[in-house]
Formats: C-alpha cells, structure tokens, sequence
C-alpha cells in the first residue's frame, strides 16, 4: 500500500524561487500614516494644521498622533505620512540641536537652514532608493521674515504663501488661493483661524483618513505655539442629498 | 502492511512574502520650461518659474535658471530636485575653482565640467536637460544643450522642458530661420528681437502647456555681466 | 621631581617594581600645572567653575572656553591640557548621541561617566599611547537629580558632592569641605564657587585670569549652561569682596 501523504499548507512550504538570491528589497509602503497637513502665511507669521490621527491603511489606528514637531525657537514641523520615518526625522533633528547647542557659539539654527536639512535628508534618501515616506512642511521666522517651504519623499522642495501635503493639496489648496493668496499680510489671526478650519472641515466631510480631533500651530515673532487637540463643528444634515450616501 | 508518513516537502523557515513589484520610482517630472538663444555677443536664457506635480501646482515661484557666475547662467528642466542639487553642484565648483585659481571659472569650462558631473551619475541619471549659456573668453555668446546623460553640444537656439515640442520649432523658424527661402543665414538677431522671441515663446506655452506659467525669469548675459529681468505669464 | 623613574616611566604598559605606572602620575601632574577647577552638587543642581589663565592680555575676552557642553544636561569642566580636552570633550557627545540613539533618552550621569572612565583608562595601557593630562569633571541633572563626577588620568571615575583639580585643588577642597552643599542653593554655590576659585588664584604666579561658571539647574531648564552676566558679575563681586575681608583680617592679626 502506498505510504499516507497530505499537502502542508502553503505557509509552510518553501518558496519557489528563494528571495534571498533576489535584489534588495526594502519596505516600499508606509505603515501608520497621517494625512494631509495645511499652512499658510498670515499677517504675524504661519498657520499649520494637522489633524490627530495615525491610520493603519483604513483603519483609525492612532488617535492621539502629534503631527508637530517644535525644532528650536522659531521653527515649526508639520508631518504627513509614515509616522516611523517622521518619528526617524524628529530623532535627527532632536541630534542637530543638540549638536548645535553643544558648540555653544551663541548660534541657533534658523528656519532656512532646517529645511535645509530636512530637505537634503529627503533627497539623500531618496538618492538610496529607500526613502523617507512623507511629505513635510517647514514653517518659521527666519531673520523677521516668514518662511513656509515643503520637502516630499521624492526629494522635491518648494517654497509658497501657501501649502498642503496629500489630500491638502486638492481640497485644500484652492481654498487657500482664494482666500490666502496674494493678501498674506493683510490676514489677522481671527482670520487665518477661520481659513484654517474651513480647510480642515472641507478635509474632513471628504478625506476618508482624516479625523475630527485636531492640532493647530502657529509661529510668530514671539515663537512657536501647538495648540492642543480640538474638535470641528461639523453639519451632517445635508448628507443625505449627496449623491452616494447612504440609502 | 506500510502506514508510514511522508511529507512531501520538507517544512522550511516562515515563508517571506514574495515582492513581484519591489520597484519604486525616484522620477519625477515637476514641468517648466527653459530655453537659449545665443546671439553676436550675447546669450539669453529664459525659464517660468511654475513648478507642478502632476495637475497640481506646487508653487508659481520657484527658479530654475540660475546664475553661476558673472558670465554663465545654467537653466534646468524636468525634475526641480536633481536640477537643485546639481546647481549647488557646479556653484559649489565654480566657488571653487575662483579660490584655487583666483579668477572667474569659464563659459567653455563650465560646460565640460557639466558634462563630467552628469556623466558622473551614467548609472542613475539627474532626470535634468540643461542649459549653459553664457559669453566666452572672446566675449561671443554661446548656449550649450546637453541630454541627461551629459551628451553636449552648443547651438545658437534650444528649448527644453514640457513646451519644448511648441518652443523648439518656433525657435528654428524664428532664430534659426528654417525653411525661411528669402532669409539670410547669417544675419545675427539683436538683443531686442531675442528678447522678443522668449517673451511670445512663453506667452504661447503658458496658452497651450498647463505646466509652463506664472512667471518668466529672463537673463540676458553679455560682456558686462548678467542682467535679470522678471515678467509675469499667466496664472491659469 | 619626588620619584625618579629609573626607566620605568617611559611607558605605561610596564609597572614599576614597586607596582606604579609612572607616566599615569606625570599624566596627574600635567593636571596639576593647570589652573583650578571646581564642581559643587548642591540640592537644586550642579556649578561648575574654572580659573582660566591668560597667558596674554591680547586674547579677546570670554574666549578659549574651557567649560564645555558634552549634551544638552551635561556640563565638563577640565583641569589640563586643553588639546587633550577637546578630544575628551567630542568623545562624550559621542558617547552621549550613542546612547540617545539606542534610547531616545539623554545618558544618565554615572553612565558617561563610566564610559569616560573606560575610555581614559585604556590609554594607560598601551605603550603605544600617553594618557591623558586631564581631570575631567562632569555635571548633569539626570532623572535621579544632581550629578557631579570626576575622572582622573588613571581613569578613575568617583562621584562626588563638591571636587577640585588644578594648582589651587588643595585650597579649594578645603574650602569646599567648610561648605554645607546639601543646604546650598545653585544660587549661592555660585557665589561660593566664584569665591573658591578666587581664593585658589595664586597672583604672585598668574596674574592675569578669567572666572568661568556655568550650572545646570531648574533655573537653566535643566540644561547645562554658562550663567547669565548678571550672575556672574554679582559671583564676582562676591569673591572680591571676601578676600577684601580676608586681607583685612590678616592685617589685623599682624597688629
């Protein structure tokens, strides 16, 4: 009689063509993301925006991510993206202060020279084909004047009165050329607070991944200010007449 | 009576999920266009200065022709951040070289050490076209073109970018007076009429290329240095 | 000189017959040319002071620092060659970017002063190397408070509430010792630092020399810093004040 065989299941064989013997491979797709983040120019300096959530591909992983990051007294960072490699960016910039305090030239770090770095760091790694998986925005005072310039996973930079990562930068940026562009310095900060929202709660009714539970920041003369977490009005009661929800 | 088992394959290590499309593209094409026309003695370089990715525009202010010395003005095109760091590139030579030799670096050396830095990078090009134009030691204009790669050569017209296919032909007729049966081959186009040529070749793309606009830096470089001038295309 | 070698101080990695490694004590004495420095643990935070000779009046002022920041927390102030410092210096951001690379936390004091200890010593064992001319203090806060380390040439490392290295280390420990450094505040330990380095000052040998202090306290945000010139001009004020005093005394105890 012939011996009893059975298939092990597919887990457990051996893959067909061995990947070691492959080339290179490396994670090419983000984790725990954020979604977009919002800024622009103001009268007294920049306005960011960002909500708090960390999703897990569609899932609302982490609600109480901060996409913010403080570097020195008149820088502000704004985080879309793979939360591990912003977390790895905040780590390198944390190493730069440090090393720049260290020197103790009575020296500090402008806005210009972080995004600087932050902007050759993106590029560098993309250089390695292994990049970094965010889009940055860089916003500060640099010599009493406003500076808000962008850094993607690609390596490319740009500067503008106004800039949105992701979903942003199709909902939010047409908003912003109408209401932001060319009149920067005239926008108080009431204002610039209710452009913001606006913003957001266009994001939020249509970016899946976006989350009502959000951080403002600022920088101004005075310095760099994250707001704590803070909900949106938001009116659900036209809903239904949108083409596609619900019943 | 045999009852013994036999697996039929031998168990190995936990399967590693097997990447078919482990392939990421480092590319991008942000748009623009830049072009040179080399007259007597003088050349003009002129770029927009609009940076999209793909309908999107990034910002309608972002250079990408740049001054390298007194006398040579490089343009790029296609992709802004090689173009970036491939400017810092050669401005951090140029410095160089003034400090070794204590005089300006060349229009003629400028565009061979050009071509050395892009050929440098053969197996992973700058996704750039540029454009060295500048006057040379005998005070001519002279604009060079150059491939990615770092194939050169030096031509009296050339556009590059994403209007190259509407600039490059209007150039050919306009400086180049292509099949143009009652124009004299040589006659030498003043600055005046380059000028006027760069304007209307931008004005045009900005019409028909969603990816020129905004704004056009034009640098017009001569014995005596170079002079910049700004124009506003259309923000549409 | 008090212990003639008889060519056994040529290299550190053979001892004497009496069991030294000289050239780890002519390493000490490098220290000892050096101008003073102190460190006081006090109950809310670390001082560190040094007596920075000028060899000319030429030098702008406040420069060639010779108190050093190694992380943001962390203070060194040496007695020594200052060559030899700076490489100190870089070794313990090295040593502390390391650790706050695998830990994302900020190395705590006994383990920078463990690795610097290591490292120091390891230069008194081969013959191909020369130890260092420095005593090196370190002041931190870390999660456990106040810290005040010393390390020697020999890689001797010991904790301590209030040290001094330099010429003037003897005055300055005695004086230090009068001092009640679980009471002080930062406040005072300043002033009392500035005191004891003015006090260690010979005149007669250096007469020309600049007080350098920094802290780390709740008042520096827990980083390591030099004091604010106000501070440091009312420590100076201070310590003049009180050799004033002392001369005084001594006058009338002439009479």
């Amino acid at each position: 009689m012939d011996p009893i065989t059975f298939e092990l299941p597919h887990t457990l064989k051996a893959p067909k063509a061995a990947p070691s013997l492959g080339p290179t491979s490396r994670t090419m797709q983000p984790m725990i993301t954020g979604t977009s983040v919002v800024a622009f120019k103001y009268k007294d300096g920049i306005m960011m925006a960002a909500d708090c959530l960390g999703s897990y591909g569609s899932l609302a992983r982490f609600r109480n991510e901060n996409r913010f990051m403080q570097v020195g007294a008149t820088t502000l960072l704004g985080a879309s993206g793979d939360m591990s490699d912003f977390q790895f960016m905040k780590h390198k910039l944390e190493d730069l202060l440090t090393s720049e305090y260290d020197m103790d030239d009575g020296q500090s770090l402008g806005t210009k020279s972080v995004y600087k770095y932050v902007s050759n760091i993106m590029y560098g790694r993309r250089n390695k084909f292994d990049p970094l998986w965010n889009a940055y925005v860089v916003g500060g005072i640099d010599n009493g004047e406003a500076f808000l310039g962008y850094a993607n996973l690609f390596g490319t930079t740009y500067q503008s009165d106004c800039i949105a990562t992701g979903f942003g930068a199709h909902l939010a940026i047409p908003i912003l050329r109408r209401r932001v562009e060319g009149r920067a310095d005239e926008i108080s900060e009431e204002e610039a607070v209710r452009i913001l929202d606006d913003c957001m709660r266009v994001l939020l009714y249509r970016d899946c991944r976006a989350f009502n539970k959000q951080r403002r920041a600022k920088v101004t003369a005075q310095g760099v200010e994250i707001s704590e977490p803070y909900a949106l009005e938001t009116d659900w009661s036209i809903a239904d007449r949108v083409v596609g929800y619900g019943a | 009576m045999e009852f013994g088992l036999q697996l039929n394959e031998r168990p190995m290590e936990a399967p590693r999920e097997a990447h078919g499309h482990n392939h990421w593209n480092p590319y991008v094409d942000t748009g623009g266009t830049s072009l040179a026309i080399a007259g007597e003695d003088f050349v003009l370089v002129a770029s927009d200065t609009r940076q999209s990715d793909g309908y999107n525009i990034n910002t309608r202010y972002d250079s990408k022709a740049f001054e390298l010395s007194n006398k040579t003005v490089l343009a790029l095109s296609i992709c802004s951040a090689d173009g970036k760091r491939l400017y810092e590139i050669l401005e951090q030579r140029a410095q160089l070289y003034f400090h070794k030799h204590d005089k300006p670096i060349g229009t003629e050396a400028l565009a061979q050490l050009l071509s050395n830095t892009l050929y440098s990078r053969r197996m992973f090009p700058y996704y750039v076209f540029p454009i060295l134009a500048g006057v040379k030691a005998d005070g001519k204009g002279v604009a060079y073109s150059y491939d990615a790669l770092g194939n050169m050569k030096d031509v009296t017209h050339i556009a590059y970018g994403s209007a190259a296919a509407l600039v490059q032909p209007f150039l050919d007729s306009q400086v180049g007076f292509a099949n143009q049966r009652n124009a004299d081959p040589n006659r030498q186009l003043t600055r005046d009429q380059a000028m006027r040529i760069a304007i209307d070749a931008f004005t045009g793309s900005t019409e028909r290329d969603i990816y020129t606009g905004d704004w056009l830096e034009i640098f017009v470089v001569d014995a005596t240095g170079v002079h910049k001038e700004v124009r506003e295309l259309k923000h549409d | 000189m008090t212990s003639i070698g008889t060519g056994y101080d040529l290299s550190v990695s053979t001892y004497s017959p009496d069991g030294r490694v000289f050239q780890v004590e002519y390493a000490q004495k490098a220290v000892d040319n050096s101008g003073t420095a102190i460190g006081l643990r006090v109950k809310d935070g670390v001082v560190l002071a040094v007596e920075k000779i000028k060899h000319s009046r030429l030098l702008v002022p406040n420069s060639n620092k010779r108190i050093m920041t190694a992380d943001k927390n962390i203070g060194i102030a040496t007695a020594g060659w200052m060559s030899d410092t700076r490489h100190l210096v870089k070794r313990a951001r090295d040593e502390a970017h390391s650790y706050n690379s695998v830990y994302k936390s900020s190395i705590p004091a006994k383990i920078i002063a463990e690795r610097m200890g290591m490292y120091v010593q390891a230069y008194t064992l081969y013959s191909a190397v020369r130890p260092f001319g420095v005593s090196t203090i370190l002041a931190s806060i870390d999660k456990d408070g106040p810290q005040l380390y010393m390390i020697e040439p020999s890689g001797q490392y010991v904790g301590y509430r209030g040290c001094a290295a330099g010429k003037g280390k003897q005055v300055a420990k005695t004086e230090i010792e009068k001092l009640n450094l679980e009471e002080l505040t930062v406040r005072e330990a300043v002033k009392e630092a500035a005191r004891i380095i003015y006090a260690a000052h010979d005149d007669a040998k250096d007469k020309l020399f600049e007080l350098e202090l920094s802290w780390v306290c709740e008042e520096s945000n827990r980083l390591h810093a030099h004091v604010p010139q106000s501070v440091l001009d009312e420590a100076i004020e201070y310590a003049e004040r009180a050799l004033d005093d002392d001369d005084d005394e001594m006058e009338e105890d002439d009479e």
